[in-house]
Protein backbone atom coordinates (compact mmCIF):
# COMPACT_ATOMS: atom_id res chain seq x y z
CA UNK A 1 0.00 0.00 0.00
CA UNK A 2 1.43 3.29 -1.29
CA UNK A 3 2.07 5.64 1.87
CA UNK A 4 -0.58 8.60 2.62
CA UNK A 5 0.69 11.44 2.52
CA UNK A 6 -0.02 13.42 6.15
CA UNK A 7 -3.99 14.59 6.34
CA UNK A 8 -4.97 17.85 5.78
CA UNK A 9 -7.99 18.92 8.13
CA UNK A 10 -8.02 21.90 8.71
CA UNK A 11 -10.73 25.21 9.19
CA UNK A 12 -10.24 27.20 6.10
CA UNK A 13 -8.45 30.42 7.24
CA UNK A 14 -10.29 32.67 4.70
CA UNK A 15 -13.31 32.05 6.27
CA UNK A 16 -12.23 34.20 8.46
CA UNK A 17 -11.00 37.13 6.69
CA UNK A 18 -12.56 40.53 6.89
CA UNK A 19 -13.95 40.19 10.59
CA UNK A 20 -10.54 41.26 12.37
CA UNK A 21 -11.73 42.64 15.76
CA UNK A 22 -12.49 46.06 15.79
CA UNK A 23 -12.88 47.87 19.07
CA UNK A 24 -16.07 49.91 19.45
CA UNK A 25 -16.89 53.35 18.80
CA UNK A 26 -18.41 55.49 21.50
CA UNK A 27 -20.24 54.10 24.20
CA UNK A 28 -18.31 50.46 25.15
CA UNK A 29 -21.83 49.30 27.17
CA UNK A 30 -20.49 45.93 26.07
CA UNK A 31 -18.38 46.03 28.95
CA UNK A 32 -21.05 46.11 31.94
CA UNK A 33 -19.79 49.02 33.38
CA UNK A 34 -22.88 51.36 32.36
CA UNK A 35 -25.57 48.60 33.15
CA UNK A 36 -24.13 47.71 36.40
CA UNK A 37 -25.09 51.18 37.69
CA UNK A 38 -28.70 50.76 36.11
CA UNK A 39 -30.96 52.81 38.49
CA UNK A 40 -34.42 51.53 39.83
CA UNK A 41 -33.27 47.85 39.28
CA UNK A 42 -34.45 44.79 41.59
CA UNK A 43 -31.87 44.14 44.09
CA UNK A 44 -31.35 40.56 42.71
CA UNK A 45 -30.34 41.75 39.53
CA UNK A 46 -28.20 44.57 40.83
CA UNK A 47 -26.60 41.46 43.30
CA UNK A 48 -25.83 39.76 40.01
CA UNK A 49 -24.60 42.34 37.86
CA UNK A 50 -21.68 43.08 40.45
CA UNK A 51 -18.69 41.21 39.98
CA UNK A 52 -19.11 38.57 42.91
CA UNK A 53 -15.68 37.80 45.81
CA UNK A 54 -13.86 39.60 43.48
CA UNK A 55 -10.87 39.56 45.90
CA UNK A 56 -11.00 35.13 46.44
CA UNK A 57 -11.06 35.28 42.60
CA UNK A 58 -8.02 37.21 41.04
CA UNK A 59 -9.04 36.36 37.59
CA UNK A 60 -12.08 38.66 38.17
CA UNK A 61 -10.68 41.48 39.04
CA UNK A 62 -10.67 43.69 35.44
CA UNK A 63 -10.99 42.27 31.99
CA UNK A 64 -7.50 42.09 31.80
CA UNK A 65 -6.90 38.97 33.64
CA UNK A 66 -8.14 37.22 30.79
CA UNK A 67 -7.77 39.52 27.96
CA UNK A 68 -3.99 39.49 28.48
CA UNK A 69 -3.80 35.79 27.77
CA UNK A 70 -2.89 35.69 24.04
CA UNK A 71 0.76 36.12 25.39
CA UNK A 72 0.38 33.97 27.63
CA UNK A 73 -0.83 31.31 25.27
CA UNK A 74 1.69 31.94 22.49
CA UNK A 75 4.63 31.17 25.72
CA UNK A 76 2.65 28.20 26.51
CA UNK A 77 2.12 26.90 23.22
CA UNK A 78 6.14 27.15 22.39
CA UNK A 79 6.79 24.95 25.51
CA UNK A 80 5.23 21.59 24.30
CA UNK A 81 5.14 19.66 27.76
CA UNK A 82 1.80 21.66 28.67
CA UNK A 83 0.02 21.24 25.87
CA UNK A 84 -3.51 20.28 26.31
CA UNK A 85 -4.80 17.56 24.34
CA UNK A 86 -8.28 17.55 23.72
CA UNK A 87 -8.54 14.00 22.44
CA UNK A 88 -6.85 11.40 25.09
CA UNK A 89 -8.48 8.08 23.87
CA UNK A 90 -5.37 6.58 22.23
CA UNK A 91 -5.96 8.50 18.85
CA UNK A 92 -2.71 9.14 16.91
CA UNK A 93 -1.55 12.31 16.78
CA UNK A 94 1.32 12.23 14.55
CA UNK A 95 -1.37 11.40 12.46
CA UNK A 96 -4.47 13.23 13.11
CA UNK A 97 -3.27 16.17 14.80
CA UNK A 98 -5.78 17.85 17.05
CA UNK A 99 -7.25 20.83 15.35
CA UNK A 100 -6.69 23.44 17.70
CA UNK A 101 -3.94 23.46 19.79
CA UNK A 102 -4.78 24.62 23.53
CA UNK A 103 -2.78 25.56 26.20
CA UNK A 104 -3.31 23.54 29.88
CA UNK A 105 -5.03 26.90 31.31
CA UNK A 106 -8.17 26.96 28.80
CA UNK A 107 -9.49 23.85 31.34
CA UNK A 108 -9.46 26.52 34.09
CA UNK A 109 -11.84 28.66 32.32
CA UNK A 110 -15.81 28.39 32.47
CA UNK A 111 -15.77 30.04 29.29
CA UNK A 112 -13.39 29.94 26.18
CA UNK A 113 -11.04 33.23 25.72
CA UNK A 114 -12.55 36.12 24.14
CA UNK A 115 -9.25 35.76 21.86
CA UNK A 116 -10.39 32.28 20.58
CA UNK A 117 -13.35 33.58 18.97
CA UNK A 118 -11.21 34.45 16.11
CA UNK A 119 -10.38 31.32 15.56
CA UNK A 120 -13.94 29.38 15.16
CA UNK A 121 -15.31 28.89 12.20
CA UNK A 122 -18.73 28.17 13.64
CA UNK A 123 -18.61 31.62 15.35
CA UNK A 124 -17.57 33.29 11.93
CA UNK A 125 -20.22 31.35 9.91
CA UNK A 126 -23.22 33.00 12.22
CA UNK A 127 -21.56 36.00 12.16
CA UNK A 128 -22.16 36.04 8.04
CA UNK A 129 -25.46 33.49 8.29
CA UNK A 130 -26.93 36.52 10.16
CA UNK A 131 -25.69 39.34 7.87
CA UNK A 132 -24.35 41.11 11.04
CA UNK A 133 -21.68 44.19 10.05
CA UNK A 134 -18.18 43.84 10.39
CA UNK A 135 -18.44 46.17 12.88
CA UNK A 136 -19.71 43.92 15.49
CA UNK A 137 -16.50 41.90 16.54
CA UNK A 138 -16.72 38.07 16.51
CA UNK A 139 -15.58 38.86 20.01
CA UNK A 140 -18.78 40.19 21.19
CA UNK A 141 -20.61 37.21 19.19
CA UNK A 142 -18.81 34.99 20.90
CA UNK A 143 -19.52 36.67 24.30
CA UNK A 144 -23.64 36.21 23.65
CA UNK A 145 -23.39 33.06 23.13
CA UNK A 146 -21.68 32.34 26.66
CA UNK A 147 -24.72 32.29 29.12
CA UNK A 148 -24.98 33.17 32.94
CA UNK A 149 -25.00 29.59 33.82
CA UNK A 150 -22.07 28.80 32.00
CA UNK A 151 -20.11 31.55 33.13
CA UNK A 152 -21.17 33.76 35.65
CA UNK A 153 -18.86 36.82 35.55
CA UNK A 154 -20.89 38.77 33.66
CA UNK A 155 -17.87 40.62 32.21
CA UNK A 156 -17.81 37.35 30.15
CA UNK A 157 -21.51 35.94 29.79
CA UNK A 158 -24.30 37.66 28.15
CA UNK A 159 -26.33 38.63 30.75
CA UNK A 160 -25.95 42.65 30.13
CA UNK A 161 -26.05 42.13 26.35
CA UNK A 162 -29.55 40.39 26.51
CA UNK A 163 -30.89 42.95 29.02
CA UNK A 164 -30.12 45.50 26.40
CA UNK A 165 -31.55 43.43 23.56
CA UNK A 166 -34.57 42.42 25.73
CA UNK A 167 -35.42 46.21 26.57
CA UNK A 168 -35.23 47.34 22.80
CA UNK A 169 -37.22 44.58 20.95
CA UNK A 170 -39.64 44.93 23.53
CA UNK A 171 -40.32 48.48 22.99
CA UNK A 172 -40.22 48.30 19.43
CA UNK A 173 -43.01 45.15 19.29
CA UNK A 174 -44.46 47.60 22.31
CA UNK A 175 -44.75 50.93 20.30
CA UNK A 176 -45.59 49.00 16.91
CA UNK A 177 -48.59 47.28 17.87
CA UNK A 178 -49.84 50.64 19.84
CA UNK A 179 -49.39 52.42 17.39
CA UNK A 180 -51.01 49.60 13.94
CA UNK A 181 -53.78 49.20 16.55
CA UNK A 182 -54.21 51.76 18.79
CA UNK A 183 -57.36 50.19 20.38
CA UNK A 184 -55.98 46.95 21.77
CA UNK A 185 -57.00 46.15 25.00
CA UNK A 186 -53.62 46.27 27.47
CA UNK A 187 -54.02 42.77 28.24
CA UNK A 188 -54.12 41.77 24.57
CA UNK A 189 -51.20 43.91 24.41
CA UNK A 190 -49.25 42.38 26.84
CA UNK A 191 -50.00 39.14 25.19
CA UNK A 192 -48.81 40.09 21.80
CA UNK A 193 -45.43 41.18 23.34
CA UNK A 194 -45.56 38.12 24.24
CA UNK A 195 -45.87 35.94 21.41
CA UNK A 196 -43.33 38.45 19.42
CA UNK A 197 -40.51 38.79 22.01
CA UNK A 198 -41.22 36.25 24.58
CA UNK A 199 -38.88 33.17 25.65
CA UNK A 200 -40.90 30.78 23.14
CA UNK A 201 -40.54 32.84 20.45
CA UNK A 202 -37.47 34.29 20.76
CA UNK A 203 -36.18 30.60 21.02
CA UNK A 204 -37.45 29.56 17.68
CA UNK A 205 -35.76 32.75 16.26
CA UNK A 206 -32.62 31.91 17.52
CA UNK A 207 -33.16 27.93 16.36
CA UNK A 208 -34.12 29.53 13.08
CA UNK A 209 -30.13 30.84 13.22
CA UNK A 210 -28.91 27.69 13.49
CA UNK A 211 -26.65 27.86 16.25
CA UNK A 212 -25.11 24.75 18.07
CA UNK A 213 -25.65 24.49 21.44
CA UNK A 214 -22.31 22.57 23.79
CA UNK A 215 -22.19 19.71 25.49
CA UNK A 216 -21.10 20.94 28.34
CA UNK A 217 -19.64 24.34 29.14
CA UNK A 218 -15.81 25.02 29.87
CA UNK A 219 -12.72 26.99 28.14
CA UNK A 220 -11.89 24.14 25.90
CA UNK A 221 -15.63 24.35 23.84
CA UNK A 222 -15.64 26.10 20.47
CA UNK A 223 -17.01 29.53 21.18
CA UNK A 224 -19.23 29.36 18.20
CA UNK A 225 -21.30 26.73 19.82
CA UNK A 226 -23.95 28.25 22.59
CA UNK A 227 -22.61 27.22 26.32
CA UNK A 228 -25.18 26.91 29.11
CA UNK A 229 -25.22 24.47 32.39
CA UNK A 230 -28.67 22.54 32.79
CA UNK A 231 -27.38 21.98 36.53
CA UNK A 232 -27.10 25.41 37.66
CA UNK A 233 -29.63 27.49 36.08
CA UNK A 234 -28.69 30.97 36.05
CA UNK A 235 -30.17 33.29 38.73
CA UNK A 236 -29.70 36.42 36.67
CA UNK A 237 -32.79 38.74 36.11
CA UNK A 238 -32.75 39.97 32.34
CA UNK A 239 -36.24 41.55 32.40
CA UNK A 240 -37.30 44.78 33.98
CA UNK A 241 -40.06 44.41 36.88
CA UNK A 242 -40.27 44.89 40.48
CA UNK A 243 -40.91 41.91 42.86
CA UNK A 244 -44.46 42.79 44.86
CA UNK A 245 -44.74 42.82 48.21
CA UNK A 246 -47.43 40.20 48.39
CA UNK A 247 -45.76 38.38 45.45
CA UNK A 248 -45.70 35.32 47.73
CA UNK A 249 -49.72 35.57 48.48
CA UNK A 250 -50.46 36.04 44.67
CA UNK A 251 -50.73 32.75 43.70
CA UNK A 252 -51.81 30.84 47.25
CA UNK A 253 -54.47 32.71 47.43
CA UNK A 254 -55.30 33.44 44.24
CA UNK A 255 -54.86 37.41 44.14
CA UNK A 256 -56.27 39.74 41.85
CA UNK A 257 -53.81 41.34 39.66
CA UNK A 258 -55.48 44.24 37.96
CA UNK A 259 -54.31 45.92 34.31
CA UNK A 260 -53.02 48.84 35.97
CA UNK A 261 -51.00 47.44 38.38
CA UNK A 262 -49.55 44.61 35.75
CA UNK A 263 -48.02 47.82 33.87
CA UNK A 264 -46.23 49.77 37.08
CA UNK A 265 -45.31 46.45 38.59
CA UNK A 266 -44.74 43.10 36.70
CA UNK A 267 -42.46 42.77 33.68
CA UNK A 268 -42.79 43.55 30.13
CA UNK A 269 -45.55 40.78 29.54
CA UNK A 270 -47.73 41.42 32.70
CA UNK A 271 -46.08 38.22 34.10
CA UNK A 272 -45.45 38.47 38.42
CA UNK A 273 -41.35 39.00 38.49
CA UNK A 274 -40.46 36.15 40.82
CA UNK A 275 -37.48 35.83 43.34
CA UNK A 276 -34.40 35.02 41.45
CA UNK A 277 -33.35 32.78 43.92
CA UNK A 278 -34.56 29.22 42.42
CA UNK A 279 -36.42 26.60 45.12
CA UNK A 280 -33.22 24.66 44.77
CA UNK A 281 -34.34 21.33 46.97
CA UNK A 282 -36.87 21.22 44.40
CA UNK A 283 -35.05 21.24 41.26
CA UNK A 284 -32.69 18.66 42.68
CA UNK A 285 -34.64 15.97 42.94
CA UNK A 286 -35.39 16.69 39.33
CA UNK A 287 -32.62 16.61 37.90
CA UNK A 288 -31.96 13.50 40.00
CA UNK A 289 -34.99 11.50 38.55
CA UNK A 290 -34.13 13.09 35.25
CA UNK A 291 -30.84 11.26 35.52
CA UNK A 292 -32.06 8.17 36.60
CA UNK A 293 -34.98 8.13 33.49
CA UNK A 294 -37.85 7.72 36.49
CA UNK A 295 -39.83 10.87 35.66
CA UNK A 296 -42.33 10.52 33.36
CA UNK A 297 -41.51 13.09 31.44
CA UNK A 298 -37.66 11.91 30.34
CA UNK A 299 -37.30 11.75 27.09
CA UNK A 300 -33.79 11.76 24.92
CA UNK A 301 -34.88 15.68 24.27
CA UNK A 302 -34.27 15.74 28.34
CA UNK A 303 -37.03 16.93 30.67
CA UNK A 304 -39.41 19.49 30.96
CA UNK A 305 -37.50 21.44 32.85
CA UNK A 306 -34.17 20.82 30.97
CA UNK A 307 -36.38 21.87 27.97
CA UNK A 308 -37.14 25.07 29.60
CA UNK A 309 -34.02 26.23 30.79
CA UNK A 310 -32.67 25.64 26.98
CA UNK A 311 -35.52 27.79 25.40
CA UNK A 312 -34.51 30.32 28.00
CA UNK A 313 -30.91 30.16 27.04
CA UNK A 314 -31.53 30.38 23.29
CA UNK A 315 -34.14 33.48 23.76
CA UNK A 316 -31.09 35.27 25.62
CA UNK A 317 -28.80 34.33 23.06
CA UNK A 318 -31.10 36.13 20.68
CA UNK A 319 -31.36 39.15 22.85
CA UNK A 320 -27.67 39.45 23.66
CA UNK A 321 -27.60 39.37 19.26
CA UNK A 322 -29.47 42.51 19.13
CA UNK A 323 -27.58 43.69 22.17
CA UNK A 324 -24.60 43.26 20.24
CA UNK A 325 -25.64 45.50 17.54
CA UNK A 326 -26.66 47.98 19.06
CA UNK A 327 -23.78 48.04 21.17
CA UNK A 328 -21.56 48.19 18.06
CA UNK A 329 -23.84 49.52 15.19
CA UNK A 330 -26.55 51.77 17.21
CA UNK A 331 -29.64 52.51 17.23
CA UNK A 332 -30.93 52.49 13.74
CA UNK A 333 -29.09 48.98 12.88
CA UNK A 334 -30.71 47.47 15.55
CA UNK A 335 -34.23 48.65 14.69
CA UNK A 336 -33.67 46.99 11.74
CA UNK A 337 -32.23 43.94 12.97
CA UNK A 338 -35.04 43.97 15.04
CA UNK A 339 -37.30 44.47 12.27
CA UNK A 340 -35.79 42.11 10.09
CA UNK A 341 -36.27 39.18 12.53
CA UNK A 342 -38.90 39.21 15.23
CA UNK A 343 -41.18 42.13 13.35
CA UNK A 344 -41.61 40.24 10.16
CA UNK A 345 -43.19 36.81 12.07
CA UNK A 346 -46.51 36.31 11.77
CA UNK A 347 -49.64 36.94 14.02
CA UNK A 348 -53.08 36.75 13.75
CA UNK A 349 -53.95 39.04 16.81
CA UNK A 350 -57.40 38.05 16.13
CA UNK A 351 -56.95 34.97 17.81
CA UNK A 352 -55.53 36.45 21.36
CA UNK A 353 -59.81 37.71 21.97
CA UNK A 354 -61.51 35.75 24.92
CA UNK A 355 -64.61 37.49 25.11
CA UNK A 356 -66.76 36.13 28.44
CA UNK A 357 -69.82 38.13 27.65
CA UNK A 358 -69.86 39.78 24.52
CA UNK A 359 -73.14 41.15 23.70
CA UNK A 360 -73.06 42.66 27.27
CA UNK A 361 -69.72 44.10 26.48
CA UNK A 362 -70.83 45.22 22.63
CA UNK A 363 -74.02 46.98 24.23
CA UNK A 364 -71.92 49.11 26.53
CA UNK A 365 -69.43 49.80 23.58
CA UNK A 366 -72.68 50.88 22.06
CA UNK A 367 -73.71 52.94 24.30
CA UNK A 368 -70.41 54.89 25.28
CA UNK A 369 -70.30 55.32 21.45
CA UNK A 370 -73.22 56.84 20.87
CA UNK A 371 -74.63 54.33 18.65
CA UNK A 372 -78.00 52.71 17.81
CA UNK A 373 -78.76 49.96 20.20
CA UNK A 374 -77.31 46.60 18.72
CA UNK A 375 -80.15 44.22 17.34
CA UNK A 376 -79.02 40.61 16.26
CA UNK A 377 -80.92 39.51 12.93
CA UNK A 378 -81.12 36.58 11.40
CA UNK A 379 -79.70 36.80 7.85
CA UNK A 380 -80.11 33.15 6.71
CA UNK A 381 -80.28 29.39 7.77
CA UNK A 382 -80.45 26.13 6.93
CA UNK A 383 -81.26 23.00 8.20
CA UNK A 384 -82.83 24.64 11.48
CA UNK A 385 -84.84 20.82 12.19
CA UNK A 386 -81.87 19.06 10.90
CA UNK A 387 -78.72 17.55 13.13
CA UNK A 388 -76.60 20.04 11.98
CA UNK A 389 -78.35 23.37 11.55
CA UNK A 390 -76.81 26.46 10.48
CA UNK A 391 -77.67 29.71 11.42
CA UNK A 392 -76.09 33.26 9.91
CA UNK A 393 -76.75 36.21 12.30
CA UNK A 394 -75.80 39.70 11.99
CA UNK A 395 -75.28 42.68 14.18
CA UNK A 396 -77.15 46.15 13.51
CA UNK A 397 -76.74 49.27 15.31
CA UNK A 398 -79.19 51.11 13.48
CA UNK A 399 -78.79 50.35 9.53
CA UNK A 400 -75.03 49.82 10.34
CA UNK A 401 -74.05 46.43 10.43
CA UNK A 402 -71.31 45.83 12.77
CA UNK A 403 -70.42 42.18 12.39
CA UNK A 404 -71.69 38.74 11.46
CA UNK A 405 -71.23 35.23 12.63
CA UNK A 406 -72.02 31.37 11.84
CA UNK A 407 -73.08 29.16 14.71
CA UNK A 408 -75.31 25.79 14.95
CA UNK A 409 -77.46 27.79 17.31
CA UNK A 410 -79.03 30.85 17.63
CA UNK A 411 -77.62 31.67 21.06
CA UNK A 412 -73.73 30.78 19.34
CA UNK A 413 -74.16 32.66 15.89
CA UNK A 414 -75.11 35.84 17.95
CA UNK A 415 -72.29 35.77 20.23
CA UNK A 416 -69.87 34.57 17.67
CA UNK A 417 -71.41 38.23 15.74
CA UNK A 418 -70.93 39.93 18.85
CA UNK A 419 -67.61 38.71 19.24
CA UNK A 420 -66.30 39.84 15.47
CA UNK A 421 -68.26 42.98 15.68
CA UNK A 422 -65.80 43.49 19.09
CA UNK A 423 -62.75 42.69 16.98
CA UNK A 424 -63.66 44.79 14.51
CA UNK A 425 -63.57 47.73 17.05
CA UNK A 426 -60.87 46.16 18.74
CA UNK A 427 -58.30 45.58 15.72
CA UNK A 428 -58.98 49.11 14.17
CA UNK A 429 -55.55 49.88 12.31
CA UNK A 430 -54.98 53.21 10.89
CA UNK A 431 -53.39 51.28 8.33
CA UNK A 432 -50.24 49.77 7.49
CA UNK A 433 -47.93 53.34 6.78
CA UNK A 434 -48.17 54.14 10.46
CA UNK A 435 -45.14 55.75 12.01
CA UNK A 436 -43.90 54.64 15.28
CA UNK A 437 -42.09 57.01 17.78
CA UNK A 438 -38.78 55.62 17.09
CA UNK A 439 -39.24 56.85 13.80
CA UNK A 440 -38.99 60.33 14.72
CA UNK A 441 -35.29 59.85 15.93
CA UNK A 442 -33.77 59.61 12.63
CA UNK A 443 -32.17 62.68 11.37
CA UNK A 444 -34.30 65.24 8.90
CA UNK A 445 -37.19 62.91 9.55
CA UNK A 446 -40.74 64.78 8.95
CA UNK A 447 -42.96 66.23 11.70
CA UNK A 448 -44.58 64.17 13.60
CA UNK A 449 -48.42 63.54 12.97
CA UNK A 450 -49.63 62.43 16.13
CA UNK A 451 -51.02 58.77 16.24
CA UNK A 452 -54.76 57.88 16.74
CA UNK A 453 -54.94 57.52 20.44
CA UNK A 454 -58.20 55.40 21.83
CA UNK A 455 -60.11 56.05 24.68
CA UNK A 456 -59.63 53.09 26.09
CA UNK A 457 -61.09 49.73 25.86
CA UNK A 458 -64.61 49.19 27.33
CA UNK A 459 -64.99 49.02 30.86
CA UNK A 460 -68.05 46.86 31.89
CA UNK A 461 -69.65 46.00 35.04
CA UNK B 1 -65.49 40.84 32.81
CA UNK B 2 -63.34 42.66 30.36
CA UNK B 3 -61.67 40.78 27.81
CA UNK B 4 -59.43 38.14 28.72
CA UNK B 5 -56.31 37.77 26.43
CA UNK B 6 -54.81 33.74 25.16
CA UNK B 7 -51.71 33.18 24.38
CA UNK B 8 -50.46 32.41 20.73
CA UNK B 9 -47.04 32.51 19.05
CA UNK B 10 -45.70 34.09 16.18
CA UNK B 11 -45.04 31.87 13.18
CA UNK B 12 -41.47 32.76 11.38
CA UNK B 13 -41.07 32.87 7.57
CA UNK B 14 -37.50 32.65 6.13
CA UNK B 15 -37.23 35.34 3.34
CA UNK B 16 -40.18 37.61 5.04
CA UNK B 17 -37.97 40.26 6.87
CA UNK B 18 -34.30 38.35 6.95
CA UNK B 19 -33.26 35.52 4.94
CA UNK B 20 -30.91 32.63 6.86
CA UNK B 21 -29.59 30.51 4.72
CA UNK B 22 -30.26 26.63 5.27
CA UNK B 23 -27.28 25.00 4.64
CA UNK B 24 -25.20 25.99 8.03
CA UNK B 25 -22.06 23.21 7.35
CA UNK B 26 -20.25 21.22 4.79
CA UNK B 27 -18.14 18.44 5.50
CA UNK B 28 -15.87 17.54 2.33
CA UNK B 29 -14.10 14.28 2.65
CA UNK B 30 -11.59 13.23 0.11
CA UNK B 31 -8.73 10.21 0.23
CA UNK B 32 -5.56 11.04 -1.08
CA UNK B 33 -4.75 7.55 -2.47
CA UNK B 34 -7.55 6.13 -4.19
CA UNK B 35 -8.57 7.44 -7.70
CA UNK B 36 -12.09 8.09 -7.39
CA UNK B 37 -10.68 11.26 -5.72
CA UNK B 38 -8.90 13.18 -7.95
CA UNK B 39 -11.69 14.92 -9.18
CA UNK B 40 -12.27 15.91 -5.60
CA UNK B 41 -9.03 16.76 -4.71
CA UNK B 42 -8.46 19.12 -7.69
CA UNK B 43 -11.79 20.96 -6.33
CA UNK B 44 -10.61 20.95 -2.90
CA UNK B 45 -6.91 23.16 -4.10
CA UNK B 46 -8.43 25.35 -7.18
CA UNK B 47 -12.54 25.79 -6.52
CA UNK B 48 -13.09 25.36 -2.87
CA UNK B 49 -10.90 28.35 -1.53
CA UNK B 50 -13.11 30.26 -4.16
CA UNK B 51 -16.51 28.80 -3.61
CA UNK B 52 -15.68 28.98 0.21
CA UNK B 53 -15.04 32.78 0.34
CA UNK B 54 -18.27 33.44 -2.03
CA UNK B 55 -20.37 31.93 0.67
CA UNK B 56 -19.25 32.56 4.21
CA UNK B 57 -22.67 31.56 5.95
CA UNK B 58 -21.17 27.81 5.88
CA UNK B 59 -18.91 26.07 8.26
CA UNK B 60 -16.49 24.09 5.51
CA UNK B 61 -14.92 21.33 6.76
CA UNK B 62 -11.87 19.26 4.74
CA UNK B 63 -10.83 15.67 6.79
CA UNK B 64 -9.46 13.13 5.16
CA UNK B 65 -11.26 9.35 4.30
CA UNK B 66 -8.56 7.15 3.85
CA UNK B 67 -9.52 4.22 1.12
CA UNK B 68 -12.73 5.83 0.42
CA UNK B 69 -14.91 7.25 -1.61
CA UNK B 70 -15.14 10.96 -1.69
CA UNK B 71 -18.30 12.09 -0.14
CA UNK B 72 -19.79 15.73 0.50
CA UNK B 73 -22.42 15.85 3.29
CA UNK B 74 -24.52 19.28 4.00
CA UNK B 75 -25.68 19.96 7.31
CA UNK B 76 -29.17 21.86 7.70
CA UNK B 77 -30.69 24.24 9.92
CA UNK B 78 -33.68 22.10 10.92
CA UNK B 79 -31.14 18.97 11.64
CA UNK B 80 -31.36 17.10 8.77
CA UNK B 81 -28.25 16.55 6.53
CA UNK B 82 -27.76 15.29 2.83
CA UNK B 83 -24.50 13.34 1.38
CA UNK B 84 -23.59 13.24 -2.13
CA UNK B 85 -20.87 10.43 -2.86
CA UNK B 86 -19.15 12.47 -5.51
CA UNK B 87 -16.60 9.82 -6.83
CA UNK B 88 -14.94 9.80 -10.32
CA UNK B 89 -16.70 13.21 -10.98
CA UNK B 90 -14.82 15.98 -12.35
CA UNK B 91 -14.15 19.14 -10.15
CA UNK B 92 -17.08 21.07 -11.96
CA UNK B 93 -19.38 18.70 -11.47
CA UNK B 94 -18.37 18.48 -7.90
CA UNK B 95 -19.13 22.01 -8.12
CA UNK B 96 -22.65 21.31 -8.89
CA UNK B 97 -23.25 19.16 -6.14
CA UNK B 98 -21.72 21.52 -3.67
CA UNK B 99 -23.86 24.56 -5.35
CA UNK B 100 -27.14 22.02 -4.90
CA UNK B 101 -26.85 21.28 -1.84
CA UNK B 102 -25.64 24.89 -0.25
CA UNK B 103 -29.12 25.73 -2.09
CA UNK B 104 -31.09 22.90 -0.84
CA UNK B 105 -33.89 23.53 2.56
CA UNK B 106 -32.79 20.32 3.83
CA UNK B 107 -36.05 19.35 3.93
CA UNK B 108 -37.36 16.31 2.27
CA UNK B 109 -37.69 16.59 -1.28
CA UNK B 110 -41.78 16.22 -1.75
CA UNK B 111 -43.75 17.04 -4.82
CA UNK B 112 -45.21 20.70 -4.53
CA UNK B 113 -48.11 20.63 -5.91
CA UNK B 114 -49.42 24.26 -5.52
CA UNK B 115 -48.62 27.42 -7.29
CA UNK B 116 -48.63 29.66 -4.32
CA UNK B 117 -48.28 27.63 -0.59
CA UNK B 118 -48.96 30.77 2.31
CA UNK B 119 -49.90 30.94 5.76
CA UNK B 120 -51.73 34.49 4.72
CA UNK B 121 -55.52 33.90 4.43
CA UNK B 122 -57.06 34.43 0.80
CA UNK B 123 -57.78 37.75 -0.12
CA UNK B 124 -60.98 36.77 -1.51
CA UNK B 125 -62.42 34.88 1.18
CA UNK B 126 -63.65 31.10 1.45
CA UNK B 127 -67.44 30.77 -0.45
CA UNK B 128 -69.67 30.79 1.72
CA UNK B 129 -73.43 29.06 0.66
CA UNK B 130 -74.85 31.42 3.18
CA UNK B 131 -74.30 34.14 1.27
CA UNK B 132 -75.13 36.22 -1.77
CA UNK B 133 -78.02 35.21 -3.95
CA UNK B 134 -77.98 31.56 -3.47
CA UNK B 135 -77.88 28.66 -6.20
CA UNK B 136 -80.76 27.95 -8.59
CA UNK B 137 -81.54 24.27 -7.86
Amino acid sequence: MPKTARPKTAVLAFQLAGCEYQPPAGDQTWTGQLLAARPGAPPASAGALRPRCVASRPRQLCLSARRQQPQQQQSAQETDADTFDVLQDGTDHARYPPLERLPASVAGYPSPLPERALKSAKLAALHARLSLPSKIPLQTLARALVDGSADENPQFNNSNLAFVGHTLITYHVAEWLMCHYPRLPMSIVFSAVQAYAGDKALHQVARSWGVETAAAPGGEVDPGLLQFSLDKPTTTVLKFGYKRTEAAYLEKFKWRRGISSRVVFDDDFGGVVKSAEPEEEQEDDDLEEAEEGLSPSYTSYGTDKTRQIAEKVHANFARATIGAVYAHCGREAAKAFINAHIMSRTLDLSNLFAFKHPTRELALLCAREDFDHPVARLLSETGRMSRTPVFVVGIYSGTDKLGEGAGPSLDLARFKAAMNSLKAWYLYSPGGNVRVPSDMLVEDAKPWEPAHIDIGEIISR
Amino acid sequence: MTVKALQQLTTGRNGVGAFILQCKKMDIHYCDWAGSSRGMNGFIKSILPKFAAANPQIEFVVSPRPSKHPVVIGHYINGREKAICVRNLEPLQILKKVELLRDASGEKLRKVNKPVQSVNESVRGVWSPYHGNGMAV
